[in-house]
């Protein structure tokens, strides 16, 4: 019992001189996408904010493949010694784990999630040529025509496509989803009128919008959208409930050392206010994230990660 | 017409504006922004030069430094290191047959078979002529017909692309100088390694084996420095006395007056086919300079010396490829589409900065846009000016004994295939690709049909899965008259395959096979 007790305030007073003289090297920050996208700019945004705080340098280093799930997994089995970050987001917390059998990793058990960066609501927008100028009407011509209509998205078992697919199980109407490579090729299909509707995130829809390439019905999340204050949220159309975002934020491994969790959650947080950071996750569409502290992101997985499951089940939608 | 002279002018004056500059404390008066235009094509041009290290990895390392800079000046050094990426790439391709950008993989065909007739001085000086008259010309097309011709590739939906994939991949056979049975082979065999990877409607594994990195398919570079670059180094150690030719005659750098006359007409055909091919989203660049290369093998009267070092075969493609990657600015800049990787992360660099991309930029911040347009002829002045005298340094290296050539070129390769995912596994299947390539070179089939066909095969899978879905299921969607397009493209290509399969052709075909052999 003495020798447990011996080992445990050795293991305890080792971790906690980790902690001290953490960062003692430089910490890797896995973007586990192609360069280029939104998550991989933010990611490198945060290096060069982590990088003047903590004094040590932060490698972004890209690690695409399998839908993020490669770049997730990657710091999920690695070491737990605070060095080794990931952006996680919806698709590889909330959604893979039902969209593709046998992940690797746990998105609960495996991982510490540390910050919830930028959230993003989903835009409903319908093509110019579509009679339905609000939410009602989209629903009635959706009746009127079953299978007629198209709505395109990203990617399977993208937002996009779930937002689609839970709209298409509050209403009870059935439209026929085309996948794209990318929102951006979906978006021009929908300019020319080749599909009807999208569920697209606002940053990447907002300029057509605002253009008149493409008419706005509704945001998908609970709240409106300081970017289109006038344009009214599903919830408030009639699908009581309807509250989807795209989101990403930093994970660790989770034996990663309880105070190196608190000291970096805080150094992200302090990054996230500074103006001119604020300004640029501005720019992707985000609103200041309500979720500040690690405990709240944990709970937000864990709790986005039960919505997914079961959407994903009732959809039919699989990656096998 | 006086308001696009109006509007280069405020380009031209927002490029060469001075503006004071804080570099460590100094503050100094420079022009700033054509500064970062040099600084773009000079980064462009070296990874270019180096073997499959290429923009899209450089652009998005090189983002954070762009944070602290004016938009303008940020978009215009990225978009020179997008450019001077073409230029270099066609370096690397004419001289040791390793195309660096998906692009340049046509001006290995002719100018690599150019260099090792010691003409590596005029192939590279056509490469840089062909690609800046190209360049200046497609520069004049945005600057006067950018938003028409974005309402044009909005008419390109899934059934369109589908048929001219369908005609590119006819085309692909032309491409070989050899057996057509065989090059019809490799077409598909690079449309069946164009499958593997997740499938985009389903979410299905094709051909992964349970290796987790097969998940998103095989990657263009590694496929590409395997089968041209590792393979040509193996099949170059095979024989020595092959070296000397090579080196032989290096000592001639410009083209001849022959050379000149023999290339106008293809840099003035493969221009306007660049320029064209280079609006649609998604591999029109690409397409430009495979199209322009089938192009002037049927027309030329030259033909017989395609795939021996014809001048046309560089001069064509190379000013397609260049004019192809200006214009797809096109739909960046007028509609926000970008149409390829690059162009997506210049959507990223022009969001932090806080500039929504789209048809709004050309109205609402006019020294942007035009100041873009502007810094593009510069710096298409600045590359000519800088690769010229840089040909009898490049030349040169063909000089360096292959025992410290080879290694250093099989180092960069493989740096290069490994920065794009930072996975070993991708440097394992290149040198798999190298020795497959190999084999191919001995069973005499040619690598290029089967790169074409690796690259176009899953744009023709996802644009035809997706004609079929919106059209439920009717395959008439690509011929019917409401869609003239594809239509057209269709019937091409049926022609194209007449002719091919015309007996009189094929003999001709077999002649050229057996003088080669």
């Amino acid at each position: 019992m003495q020798r447990l007790l011996v080992l445990f305030f050795l293991a305890t007073a080792a971790n906690l001189a980790a902690a001290q003289s953490w960062p003692a090297k430089p910490l890797r920050l896995v973007a586990p996408y192609a360069a280029g996208g939104p998550i991989d700019i933010s990611a490198r945004q945060l290096a060069a904010k982590l990088q003047d705080s903590l004094g040590q340098p932060v490698v972004v280093e890209n690690r695409p493949g399998a839908g993020g799930n490669i770049g997730v997994d990657l710091i999920a089995k690695g070491p737990a010694d605070g060095y080794s970050l990931v952006m996680s987001a919806i698709a590889t917390l909330a959604i893979n784990p039902s969209l593709y059998p046998g992940l690797p990793y746990d998105p609960i058990k495996d991982l510490r999630h540390v910050t919830l960066l930028v959230q993003v609501p989903n835009v409903l927008i319908v093509t110019n040529e579509l009679p339905a100028k609000n939410v009602k009407e989209l629903i009635t011509l959706a009746k009127q025509r079953p299978g007629k209509l198209d709505f395109g998205s990203g990617s399977t078992g993208s937002t996009g496509h779930l937002a689609g697919e839970m709209f298409k199980m509050m209403t009870g109407t059935f439209m026929v989803h085309i996948p794209y490579k990318g929102s951006a090729p979906a978006l021009a299909d929908m300019m020319a009128g080749r599909i009807h509707l999208m569920f697209d995130n606002l940053a990447s829809a907002l300029p057509s919008i605002k253009s008149d390439k493409v008419r706005a019905l509704a945001t998908t999340t609970k709240a409106r959208s300081s970017f289109l204050p006038e344009l009214p949220t599903l919830d408030e159309a009639g699908l009581k409930g309807f509250d989807m975002s795209t989101w990403w934020g930093v994970s660790m491994a989770a034996k990663t050392p309880q105070p190196i969790v608190e000291r970096l959650s805080a150094e992200i947080l302090k990054a996230m206010d500074a103006p001119d950071m604020k300004e640029r996750l501005r720019n992707m569409g985000s609103e200041a994230p309500t979720i500040r502290t690690a405990e709240q992101f944990t709970s937000f997985v864990a709790s986005e990660l039960k919505i997914y499951t079961e959407l994903v089940r009732r959809s039919g939608a699989k990656a096998d | 017409m006086e308001g696009i002279l109006g509007n280069l002018l405020i380009g031209f004056i927002e490029v060469f504006k001075l503006q004071a500059v804080t570099f460590s404390g100094i503050t100094m008066t420079l022009p700033f922004n054509i500064i970062m235009c040099l600084i773009g094509c000079l980064l462009g041009t070296l990874i270019g030069v180096l073997p499959g290290i290429g923009p899209v990895a450089t652009i998005a390392m090189l983002l954070p430094v762009t944070f602290n800079l004016s938009p303008i000046a940020a978009l215009i050094m990225l978009a020179g290191i997008y450019y001077g990426a073409q230029y270099g790439g066609s370096t690397t391709a004419i001289l040791i047959n390793i195309p660096g950008e998906s692009s340049s993989v046509v001006t290995c065909l002719e100018g690599y078979q150019m260099a090792r007739q010691g003409r590596a001085g005029p192939a590279l000086a056509t490469a840089a002529i062909a690609s800046f008259f190209a360049g200046c010309v497609s520069t004049l097309v945005i600057a006067l017909f950018a938003p028409p011709l974005a309402e044009v590739a909005l008419k390109f939906g899934p059934a369109e692309y589908t048929s001219l994939m369908v005609l590119g991949l006819v085309a692909a056979t032309v491409l070989a100088s050899g057996s057509l049975i065989k090059a019809i082979a490799m077409v598909v065999l690079g449309l069946l390694l164009g499958l593997v990877g997740t499938d985009g409607n389903s979410g299905v594994l094709r051909f992964a084996f349970g290796i987790s990195e097969l998940a998103d398919g095989i990657g263009f570079v590694t496929v590409a420095m395997g089968m041209f670059g590792i393979c040509e180094i193996i099949a170059n150690l095979e024989q020595k006395e092959n070296r000397e030719v090579f080196t032989k005659s290096v000592g001639k750098l410009m083209p001849s007056k022959e050379d000149f006359k023999r290339m106008v007409a293809p840099i003035l055909r493969g221009t306007v086919l660049g320029s064209a091919l280079g609006i649609l989203p998604g591999g029109g660049a690409l397409l430009a300079s495979f199209a322009s290369y089938t192009l002037e093998k049927k027309v030329s009267k030259y033909s017989h010396e395609f795939g021996k070092g014809a001048i046309e075969g560089v001069a064509g493609p190379e000013s397609a490829n260049n004019a192809g990657a200006q214009t797809s600015f096109i739909p960046l800049l007028t509609l926000g589409i970008p149409s390829n990787a690059v162009m997506a992360l210049m959507i990223g660099a022009m969001m932090i900065q806080g500039i929504a991309p789209g048809p709004q930029v050309m109205t609402e911040r006019p020294q942007l846009f035009w100041g873009m347009i502007a810094s593009m002829w510069l710096g298409n002045l600045m590359l000519v000016i800088l690769n010229l005298p840089l040909i009898g340094m490049w030349i040169k290296l063909l000089t360096v004994p292959y025992r410290y050539l080879y290694p250093s070129i099989l180092l960069f390769m493989a740096i290069g295939v490994f920065s794009i995912s930072n996975q070993p596994f991708d440097c394992l299947l290149m040198a798999c690709f190298g020795l497959f390539g190999y084999v191919c070179v001995k069973l005499g089939c040619e690598p290029a049909p089967l790169i074409l066909g690796f690259i176009l095969g899953p744009l023709m899978e996802e644009n035809l899965r997706r004609a079929m879905l919106l059209s439920r299921g009717d395959p008439w969607v690509f011929i019917s008259p409401s869609k003239p397009i594809s239509m057209g493209f269709i019937i091409a290509s049926v022609l194209l395959l007449v002719i091919v399969a015309l007996p009189g052709l094929r003999k001709k075909r077999k002649e050229v096979f057996v003088e080669e052999t």
